[in-house]
């Protein structure tokens, strides 16, 4: 009995001195994403890890290390976490009828799937920014760009969906699909980006 | 007496009628103002509720407000998740921050033009677990993005990771 108090007691104490006051854990990003690191730093020094799963601890005294977790691990360890990521944000891309602020004909139908997938999730949100080409001064393409995702967003707040949820920014002439020179008159680049997520 | 009593109920109904013209007014203005802008965000919020499983709150100016999906989350606010209990928020710039359970995170600064996308993030961090996803910010100027816990610093380098701390 005395024997499995004093192994208890030992166990308790190794596990509160061993438990890191701190632990980073680089996870794996999607697909296109270029190679990431995280650094973490204390008073006492700094760690750098940048391979999936790799893990930075800092200990009371503010001392860090790192270590190799493996996969099943973290999925174990962080259950809750890891189920609380939302679903991955869906982009869709809606043209104008030229000159105007009213949208074409294939891209008003795309609308009602932008609806619907916001409906769908929880706490949905609806950011809509609009572009344009490089016809005119950066001013007034801000301006135009504006517009644009304005007139969207009335769109999609007409139907219903709570404004306080769906955003207009205006990204003006800073993101063209199609890089030209400036005053070149390029359709592809007069457009709205629109973001459910 | 009746004279008089009789012309300031006149005056008074003028007096309703200038202040409701005034009221329209201020009100077309504001219509007009909110229109100019795009009318963007109906409140201040910095961020948006996704998952919330349990009892999650957000400490907000000394009160303890309880959060459901779709709720917002302001500057300087606190998310405090109770135990069995896990939340997530997506910020303006689409950085996605998680939350398990007895976790305490506090969004201590967000900064972000959305038209320039540049701004930064400072996160600290008092107990529980978090997972992030960077964003727009991160994407642009990683420098600008940092998570504090009561012994270390967090610089991102465009990540996605886990962090977690114990009081």
């Amino acid at each position: 009995m005395r024997r499995l108090l004093v192994l208890v007691a030992t166990l308790v104490w190794l596990l509160a001195g061993c438990a890191p006051a701190t632990r980073v854990i680089l996870l794996p990003d999607g697909p296109d994403a270029k190679p990431t690191a995280v650094v973490v730093s204390t008073d006492r020094g700094s760690q750098t890890i940048d391979k999936p799963y790799q893990s930075a601890t800092v200990n009371a005294q503010g001392q860090v290390d790192s270590e190799q977790l493996r996969a099943r691990d973290v999925r174990q360890r962080y259950p809750q976490l890891l189920a609380a990521q939302p679903p991955v944000s869906r982009s869709f891309t809606l043209y104008f009828k030229p000159g105007t602020s009213e949208l074409a004909d294939e891209s008003a139908a795309q609308l009602a799937t932008v609806l619907e997938q916001a409906t769908v999730r929880d706490g949905g949100e609806v950011v809509i920014t609009g572009h344009t080409d490089r016809v005119g001064t950066v001013e007034s393409n801000d301006a135009l760009s504006l517009r644009r995702a304005a007139a969207i967003r009335e769109l999609v707040v007409k139907r219903g969906f709570d404004p306080t949820r769906v955003y207009a920014i205006g990204r003006g002439e800073r993101e063209p699909v199609v890089p030209t020179a400036d005053e070149v008159d390029e359709p592809k680049n007069r457009r709205a980006e629109v973001v459910v997520r | 007496m009746m004279h008089i009593r009789h012309v300031s109920a006149v005056s008074v109904r003028l007096l309703w009628g200038v202040l409701c013209a005034l009221l329209l007014g201020v009100g077309a203005a504001m219509a007009q103002a909110a229109s100019d802008t795009g009318a963007p965000q109906g409140d201040n919020r910095q961020g948006t509720f996704k998952t919330v499983q349990g009892e999650v709150v957000v400490e907000r100016g000394g009160k303890r407000v309880p959060v459901s999906s779709g709720a917002p989350l302001m500057a300087l606010d606190r998310i405090v998740t109770g135990p069995r209990s896990a939340a997530s928020v997506i910020l303006r710039d689409g950085t996605v921050l998680a939350l398990g359970p007895d976790s305490s995170v506090n969004l201590a600064e967000f900064r972000f033009d959305p038209t320039t996308q540049e701004g930064n993030i400072l996160i600290s961090m008092a107990k529980g677990s978090l997972r992030m996803v960077s964003g727009l910010i991160a994407k642009l100027k990683p420098e600008q993005v940092k998570i504090t816990t009561p012994t270390s610093v967090i610089g991102v380098r465009g990540t996605d990771f886990i962090v977690e701390t114990h009081s």
